[in-house]
């Protein structure tokens, strides 16, 4: 089983890692550099509890390989936050009681963010199809989305 | 287990000496079936030693329009479909089919030649591009070949394509003027679902309303998809002003199941297939009763 040498940037910050050929990006960011705020949930890119921000958009983190990503860049829900301010997105999510158990709640905020960065102002039901591949068991879809067009409206 | 060596290249040439060099090569291109069947070890994989990903390839990312043909790089994902003004200016039926899939975390990664290889029974992108007549361009160290996709496709999860072959373009012929186009699919749900039942319908209305050069394809109703010739043949000559949806209906259904015979599902797709092709042609006939 060969290991493989990748560089890529993790939220603004150059690594070098040797990767395994089963490796997924999931695996890296958890176990190699122990971001652990990115879940595994379903492992084959149906709930989106692993959603990251590749190259600017939004990816399951469980079906990508690590070995595949040299020279891009990735962003994860550690991310987010800047100087110890939280993004607006999250504290929307704060302000909404966006958050029930908290499972989902990354993948959520990592599709939110892919779409704001490509469409500042989109409609409803456009946050509603940037979200289609994020699962919340709690089902509290409703304060999700309000949370995030709360954003989007200020 | 399984258990294979990791290859990855940013050039096509490359690719190609790997598959030469190495027998078992698996290909990787956006992953969102294979990683799955690998998470799984799903039977569905054949057994390989090394998996190559293709997907930093950037030759095989292009679309172009080059000599009336739409030339689409297999690793254009199906968000990439969705938003290039060439494809949904052109062939709106394989945006509609590519808006079907998954979820945006899925089209954002998943590609047309994915689709395409993978041979899903249910593929969306597979109805449409047949019905689009698109073919495939296969290149090899030996050469390039170019096939219909509908003769490249061999059967369920099965392509013509060679162990030293790589699959280097899709090309679809413009359609000329009067061609009208749509997508229907049923899914268990809205999100994320994988069609229980879709069928791609592409025909030309002259301008006395007759119905020319219609293809017709369904998909997840063949072992494979396939056109329709009957179906075709049924709605070919026939006007915009008195066709005979319910005939058209019954004919889809008996040449759906002349073709898979009876089966489980059967009762619920027969009458299913019918309802889908007068709905396509029912939103087409209205689009060409409007544009009159």
């Amino acid at each position: 089983m060969n290991k493989t040498t990748v560089t890529f940037i993790v939220n603004g910050k150059e690594v070098t890692l040797k990767v395994g050929p089963k490796e997924r990006l999931l695996d890296t960011l958890r176990e190699q550099l122990k971001l652990t705020g990115t879940k595994e949930g379903c492992s084959v890119g149906e709930c989106g509890a692993c959603t990251v921000i590749l190259d600017g958009k939004a990816v399951s983190s469980c079906l990508i390989l690590a070995g595949q990503i040299g020279g891009s860049e990735v962003l994860t829900i550690e991310g987010l936050e800047t100087d110890g301010k939280l993004d607006p997105l999250q504290q929307a999510f704060v302000d909404h009681q966006a958050v029930q158990c908290g499972f989902c709640t990354p993948g959520m905020l990592m599709s939110a963010k892919a779409l704001l960065i490509h469409s500042p102002h989109p409609s409803r039901k456009e946050i509603k199809t940037a979200l289609e591949g994020n699962l919340c068991r709690c089902t509290g879809y409703e304060q999700i989305i309000e949370a995030i067009e709360s954003v989007v409206n200020k | 287990m399984i258990s294979y060596e990791f290859l990855t290249t940013q050039k096509i040439e490359e690719a190609l000496n790997y598959l030469n060099k190495f027998s078992k090569v698996c290909i990787l291109a956006g992953g969102t079936d294979l990683l799955v069947n690998l998470y799984k070890e799903s039977p569905r994989l054949s057994d390989f030693d090394y998996l190559l990903d293709i997907t930093n390839i950037p030759e095989l990312k292009i679309t172009n329009l080059i000599n009336k043909f739409i030339e689409i790089g297999p690793l254009v994902t199906h968000s990439r479909l969705i938003n290039e003004l060439l494809i949904k200016n052109n062939f709106p039926v394989l945006v509609e089919a590519a808006n079907t899939i998954g979820s945006t975390q899925i089209r954002n990664r998943g590609t047309i030649g994915g689709n395409i290889v993978n041979a899903s029974p249910a593929a969306d992108l597979l109805p449409p591009l047949i019905a689009l007549r698109a073919k495939v361009e296969l290149t090899s160290g030996e050469g390039k070949r170019v096939l219909s996709l509908e003769e490249f496709l061999a059967g369920p999860y099965k392509t013509k394509i060679q162990a030293n072959e790589l699959l280097t373009k899709i090309k679809i012929p413009l359609l000329g003027d009067n061609y009208y186009t749509d997508f229907q699919k049923i899914g268990r749900r809205k999100a994320l679902s994988i069609a229980r039942l879709s069928l791609a319908l592409v025909t030309k209305i002259d301008k006395e309303g007759i119905f020319q050069d219609t293809r017709v394809v369904p998909g997840s109703a063949t072992p494979y998809p396939q056109s329709l010739p009957e179906t075709e043949k049924a709605i070919n000559g026939k006007s915009v002003f008195n066709i005979d949806l319910e005939e058209i209906g019954k004919i889809t259904s008996k040449e759906m199941v002349s073709i898979t015979g009876e089966r489980w599902s059967t009762p619920y797709k027969k009458p299913t297939i019918a309802v889908l092709i007068k709905r396509a042609l029912k939103k087409i006939i209205k689009e060409a009763k409007t544009n009159e």
